[in-house]
């Protein structure tokens, strides 16, 4: 294992330490691995909150932030906070209008998330309602969508859903918002290198060195074929192929897209892919709208990529195009 | 024979519970580490040990509610939550008096049981802790003078009946196969938690 740590049992608490003394104007430790925007609340406005395990920067704490999400409980890498700490989270961030929890699609951070919001309702009676984005096409196929894990696609619903908020839209229509956001949006992913969590000191998963594995999950799920690495070109027009069979774009459709790196991939290999996807958009004329190529939701130091691929309406592109601020994104 | 159960019964219970939970740990534990992570007794046995420690209020609804919490915050596991789904179940439907009658726990089983089932998005007949709520709850609702040992020996009947099946759901789905032969280590856990009782 080569990581730069001090000690892996430390790694959460002095990455998190780190982020907050990083960004003190964004950020605000709140209380054990739960993360509040640092400007405090706005008195009526609905609070957004999400969750997930360690491992993913930026997500899922790197989204709290104006016109993003409001709190953030996090667990080590790669496990769900616990649902103390998500209701904790909750109480932190309700400012009287209610909450929305906002989260990837995994067994454990459901369970935890409605354990919260029942504890929430018992004790604090904060209303609160929930929406897992699950946008991974090859986890599920689209008749068992409801299945699909959550991957990099859920930063369009943060961004939508909490540009609403920021409006002052009710819960409901902050609720019925991401739940729109996170229906139009499908991801697939590829990986060259598995990752590794820092406790265990050894990947999870293998991939041998002159193989991929295209659409493995962020955490090393296995995909739906491991073979040798194609080209760049081809690796997009499988991903692109898989997304359009999902979801199909036809033309005049407007589209924002993600092309992220897992956390090890360079920029310049995430540009050899958009210049593939621009012209494959291009060719069905589809628009694309604020795209975005870089870091945004990783795994550890896993080699590959995600394409995510947003249909936006008017009501969804205002919003994608409002005002937003964290570390990681500024619109 | 009807019996009413207070705050006070229920940290009695609470205490040989978590008695009970620590002399089977390692039997647990080693009953899961054959099908999963090999964490159930510690589970169980710390999840308990903590809620015997606590002050529990009057309001029967509100201590449950404190079980529930401070079992989930013990353990995260799937299991912990699980049981603090169910305790949660009971706090909602007890919430504002003081007691409960034996009468009613056939019923409070029965919303436990519906509680966990939703969350845990699984259905009856998967080899999980859940056929044995089941059944205790079934047995119960026939009425019985000794209602502990019939929810025991219902507890106990479901491992013996699901242990030649195969399990279907949570971790140990993944070893469907070799979890053939072997008893659910979720449902020998209610076997602990309700001899614990006694």
């Amino acid at each position: 294992m080569k990581k730069i740590l001090n000690d892996p049992q430390n790694y959460v608490d002095e990455m998190f330490d780190g982020l907050v003394a990083a960004h003190p104007e964004i950020y605000r430790a709140h209380a054990h691995r739960v993360i509040v925007r640092a400007g405090g609340k706005k008195p009526g406005k609905v609070g957004i909150v999400t969750g997930g395990g360690s491992g993913h920067l930026p997500v899922f704490t790197g989204y709290v932030g104006t016109g993003l999400l409001d709190g953030c409980a996090i667990g080590n890498v790669f496990a769900c906070p616990s649902a103390e700490q998500m209701a904790e989270t909750v109480r932190a961030v309700d400012a009287g209008a209610g909450v929305l929890c906002l989260y990837g699609n995994y067994g454990g951070d459901v369970m935890n998330f409605d354990m919260a919001a029942e504890m929430v309702d018992f004790e604090d009676s904060i209303r609160t309602t929930s929406h897992a984005v699950a946008d991974d096409v090859v986890s599920a196929s689209r008749d068992e969508a409801e299945k699909r894990r959550g991957v990099a696609g859920m930063i369009y619903a943060f961004k939508i859903a909490g540009a609403a908020a920021e409006r002052m839209a009710d819960l409901d229509e902050v609720t019925r918002l991401a739940a729109k956001a996170s229906d139009n949006v499908v991801s697939m992913g590829m990986a060259m290198t598995p990752c590794i969590i820092p406790q265990l000191g050894k990947p999870s998963s293998t991939i041998a060195d002159d193989e991929m594995e295209m659409g493995m999950g962020i955490h090393g799920e296995p995909g739906v074929w491991k073979g040798p690495i194609k080209s760049a070109d081809d690796l997009l027009d499988e991903m692109f192929d898989t997304l359009q069979k999902d979801r199909p774009l036809t033309a005049g459709d407007r589209v924002s897209v993600l092309v992220n790196s897992l956390g090890a991939t360079p920029l310049e290999e995430l540009y050899i892919l958009y210049r593939r996807l621009a012209a494959r958009l291009a060719e069905l004329r589809v628009t694309i709208v604020m795209p975005l190529v870089g870091r945004y939701a990783t795994s550890m130091e896993m080699t590959g990529a995600t394409l995510s691929i947003l249909k936006l309406d008017d009501e969804l592109e205002e919003l994608l195009r409002a005002p937003a601020n964290c570390a990681f994104w500024k619109v | 024979m009807k019996m009413q159960i207070t705050s006070s019964d229920l940290k009695s219970a609470l205490r040989r519970v978590a008695s009970h939970s620590k002399n089977k740990r390692d039997e647990l534990c080693a009953a899961d580490a054959q099908l999963g992570d090999g964490d159930l007794g510690i589970t169980v046995s710390e999840g308990f040990n903590a809620c015997a420690t606590l002050d529990l209020p009057e309001d029967i609804g509100t201590a449950f509610y404190e079980m529930a919490k401070t079992f989930q915050s013990v353990s995260s596991s799937s299991f912990g939550t699980l049981v603090a789904t169910g305790l949660m179940a009971v706090a909602k439907e007890t919430k504002g008096r003081t007691s409960l009658d034996s009468s009613e726990i056939a019923g409070l089983l029965s919303l436990a049981r519906d509680a966990m089932l939703a969350r845990g998005k699984s259905s009856l007949g998967e080899k999980t802790v859940l056929d044995g709520i089941d059944a205790q709850a079934k047995a119960l609702q026939e009425g019985s003078s000794a209602a502990l040992e019939t929810a025991i020996a219902a507890a106990k009947d479901t491992v013996e009946t699901f242990r030649d099946r195969k399990n279907q759901a949570g971790r140990a789905r993944i070893f469907a196969e070799k979890s053939k032969g072997l008893p659910d280590p979720g449902q020998l856990a209610l076997v602990v938690m309700t001899e614990g009782l006694r």
